[in-house]
């Protein structure tokens, strides 16, 4: 690449602030024409601002943005993204699964499919020809739910060439923004993807490719550009760049949090201990915890850690595997949330306003919920007395309500997790599976949130904490599992759980499996 | 809120009810304004409030029963067919008709989940069949010639001057407000409805309690059924269809009063009768059967305008 050619995207000097704090400052990004361009960076690093800005979505603080060297007025209008030569596929595809192949690809394409008339035999030709043209195999009449996932990001990026070549005012084959398109995909199918892109930077469309996984950008980009903290960090050949260099790049120094756990006190012997699990994208997964133990569950997106909690809840189907607490065995497969319930087992979901709490219902029958199904009061619900209860809660759990019987919409987020978790933990149980607990959650809430997982661990009770939030597991977990792919992927302990090496493990190559508990 | 606002928020249906009897009682003193009018309407309508009752329990738990109305002319031929034609004692014919009724709600039921398809559409199916039998077993013929017990214990006993029929209405709402309000099925009936995966997670069969609503509603139908035979004497095979609209009027009506936000056995009690009123009310004044249709149509999308209302106060309350 020399000087000489215009790169095909130009950003110089991009600026971004939302209330004071800069998610992106003074970006630099220049991708060239028939180049595949990784963009790399932790969840919050600015890459998704700066796709944001691209697409429309953002207005910019400053920066400019040349495509083909001709400069385009910043923010872009939105829906006019291909028109200036950009086309996006983020990482659910877009795609309706209900429709046929021909129906997605013309999808929202006025050109196509706005016109009085579909002559759907040409269009069917034109999309077989299309898909000749980059040796996919998809049947332009094949329902989209029949694909299998790489299928379906095939089309989710040909459609998205398709767009920018036949709508681009530039006349350029323009630049596609995967974004994250591989998480989701079995190794032997991100090759399969990998060549389709190949085929596609030597038609000379450009690519921008965002991702977490190194050994991927690495794979398949010709340059890389690290974002790390909203600023850029540097642009590297990929190729020749050494991985540690790169994993350096994006996690950068991490401020140490305080940790406000020790050793495990408790008996040595284990609390549970989940066996040969499969399920959803787990594999494989066996490991014990003990009492009076956190155990912190993480990873990058895709790679199934948070999928746990729920599988050893009964609230997602296992397809097999076992889980053994207090001397007794369960089937995975057929644990239902009552058998968890009755094990002692209590599980605090990620998506509260659907999974954890019923929002227009109030407080009081919201947390007396466990006790009612258990068969508390079947005939005769004291209602004086589950309020009593209910406001002894909410004062235990710090939970700022006017009064039990208010509907649970009406508290800040902060506050309905605490209800959330007094709702649980009320029932003393024996082990406490959380997923995200913290989510969208302020410092002062978080704290006792975790004030509260500390007193039920020092009453012998163990935590599974599933989080993408690493400070969190610095700050609360005895011991972190690090998931890549369905299955564990690197252990740590004790001082080990940093913020920097869980970091570190969670880009690190990959290592093969070996049992958690060796 | 202040208090005086939730006080009017849950009486105000209550209040209405008594303007919309003060209107009539002025205008027509002799004949609106009469205690055989009001026993007449509060025995007649018996009928309509238990259909209404047997709506809010899969409501509660967020299916709809649109057969229920079917249900219910189904029995009320059955029991009429047992009773004129093949003279079987009333001893057998009412447990033989009740389980019908549970039947009916476990056919819905097992279809609305094991195929996972929406209850409006399996309930409406199974209605019209069950239409189809009825006009089947019935020859398209009004059955009379039943038994005279069933009437003695239904329309022609009076306590206070109302036939028996509204007391067992009355029975049945208590029953059921019970249910709702003070056992633990209630708030599992209510979760399956408002929060169903909450409700899961928390242990609770949700399938089972949906089966259980359904079936809970098949056998108020068929308890409304047999009420229906002991009003006339008789059956027709069409004419409690008509009941299907009215009853979901005052199911939503009901769920703005008293408690409200929430589908409650006295607020549909309060509904059913404050629509028939109405309705009672304008055909004194000379209406013709128009009227039925305008009020009870009305009415369905008036009440649930306003519970629309009440939620989205709730929600921007935040």
């Amino acid at each position: 690449m020399t000087s000489q050619v215009v790169p095909r995207l130009e950003i110089r000097g991009l600026t971004k602030t939302f209330g004071g704090v800069h998610a992106l400052s003074r970006a630099d990004l220049v991708v060239m024409p028939g180049e595949i361009h990784g963009l790399l960076g932790k969840n919050g690093s600015g890459k998704s601002t700066l796709i944001k800005i691209l697409s429309g979505f953002h207005k910019p603080d400053e920066g400019t943005l040349h495509i083909d060297g001709k400069p385009v007025a910043l923010p872009i209008p939105l829906g006019r993204s291909e028109k200036i030569g950009l086309a996006f596929v983020h990482q659910n595809l877009g795609l309706l699964p209900d429709a046929t192949v021909l129906e997605n690809l013309i999808l929202g394409d006025d050109a196509r499919s706005g016109r009085w008339f579909v002559n759907w035999t040409a269009e069917a030709e034109r999309a077989r020809r299309l898909f000749d043209q980059y040796h996919i195999k998809l049947d332009p009449m094949a329902q989209v739910a029949d694909l299998s996932p790489v299928k379906r990001a095939q089309l989710a990026i040909v459609r998205a060439a398709d767009r920018v070549s036949s709508h681009s005012d530039q006349a350029s084959p323009g630049v596609l923004i995967l974004d994250e398109p591989t998480p989701f995909l079995p190794i032997e199918d991100v090759r399969e993807l990998f060549s389709m892109m190949r085929r596609l930077r030597d038609s000379g469309v450009s690519i921008i490719f965002v991702s977490h996984d190194i050994d991927e950008v690495k794979e398949i980009t010709d340059r890389a550009t690290v974002l790390r903290d909203g600023h850029v960090i540097g642009t590297f050949e990929s190729a020749n760049t050494d991985r540690r260099d790169i994993v350096a790049a994006i996690v950068g120094r991490a401020l140490t949090q305080e940790r406000l756990v020790g050793d495990v006190s408790g008996p040595s012997a284990p609390l549970l201990t989940v066996m040969g699990a499969n399920g959803g994208t787990v594999r494989d997964l066996s490991f014990d915890v003990r009492p009076g133990e956190i155990l912190g569950l993480t990873g990058l997106i895709g790679s199934g850690y948070d999928e746990v909690p729920s599988l050893l809840a009964g609230a997602q189907k296992a397809l097999s595997g076992q889980l053994r607490i207090n001397g007794e065995v369960y089937d995975l497969a057929r644990l239902r949330p009552s058998d968890a319930i009755g094990a002692g087992i209590s599980f605090i979901p990620a998506d509260r306003p659907i999974k954890g709490l019923a929002l227009d219902i109030s407080l009081t029958e919201n947390a007396m919920l466990p006790l009612a199904v258990r068969g508390e009061g079947r005939f005769r619900l004291d209602h004086g007395k589950r309020q009593q209860t209910t406001a002894g809660l909410i004062e235990r759990f710090v939970v700022k309500a006017n009064a039990p019987q208010q509907a649970a919409s009406e508290l800040s987020g902060g506050n309905q997790q605490k209800l959330l978790l007094a709702k649980w933990l009320q029932l003393g149980p024996k082990l406490i599976l959380l997923d995200e607990p913290t989510q969208g959650i302020d410092v002062g809430a978080r704290r006792e949130i975790y004030e509260r997982l500390l007193e039920a661990c020092r009453n012998g009770a163990a935590v599974i904490c599933a989080t993408s939030e690493f400070e969190q597991l610095e700050q609360i977990a005895h011991r972190v599992l690090v998931f890549e792919r369905g299955r564990v992927k690197a252990q740590l302990r004790g001082s080990e759980v940093t913020k920097s090496s869980i970091e570190a493990s969670c880009y690190g190559e990959t290592r093969t499996h070996e049992p958690a508990d060796a | 809120m202040s208090n005086l606002g939730s006080l009017l928020e849950r009486y105000g249906l209550v209040i209405v009810w008594v303007a919309v009897i003060a209107i009539f009682g002025f205008l027509r003193p002799d004949t609106f304004l009469t205690w055989s009018n009001f026993s007449s309407i509060f025995g007649s309508e018996a009928v309509l409030v238990i259909v209404t009752l047997g709506l809010i329990i899969p409501l509660t738990a967020g299916d709809f029963d649109l057969s229920i109305a079917q249900t219910l002319t189904f029995v009320s031929m059955l029991t009429a067919i047992l009773s004129a034609r093949m003279g079987v004692p009333l001893g057998y014919i009412i447990p033989i008709v009740l389980l019908a009724g549970a039947a009916v709600g476990l056919i819905n039921g097992a279809i609305t989940l094991y195929f996972r398809i929406h209850s409006l559409i399996v309930t409406l199916g199974v209605g019209t069949f069950l239409h189809g039998i009825t006009l089947w077993m019935s020859d398209s013929q009004t059955i009379s010639g039943v038994a005279r017990t069933l009437m003695q214990y239904v329309i022609i006993k009076r306590i206070f001057g109302i036939p028996l029929s509204f007391y067992y209405a009355i029975v049945l709402a208590a029953i059921i407000w019970y249910v709702l309000s003070y056992t633990a099925f209630g708030q599992k009936l209510l979760f399956t409805g408002r929060g169903r995966e909450v409700g899961r997670l928390a242990g609770i069969a949700v399938g089972r309690v949906r089966m259980a609503a359904f079936c809970a509603s098949g056998v108020m139908g068929a308890l409304a059924g047999i009420l229906y035979t002991g009003t006339t004497g008789s059956a027709n095979p069409t004419s409690g269809t008509t009941l299907l609209l009215p009853a979901f009027a005052a199911a939503f009506l009901g769920a703005t009063c008293i408690k409200p936000g929430r589908f409650n056995a006295w607020g549909s009690v309060i509904a059913v009768y404050f629509l028939v009123t109405g309705i009672n009310g304008l055909s004194v004044l000379g209406f013709r059967t128009f009227v039925h249709d305008l009020f009870y149509g009305g009415a369905l999308v008036v009440a649930v305008m306003v519970s629309q209302l009440i939620n989205g106060r709730k929600e921007r309350a935040l």
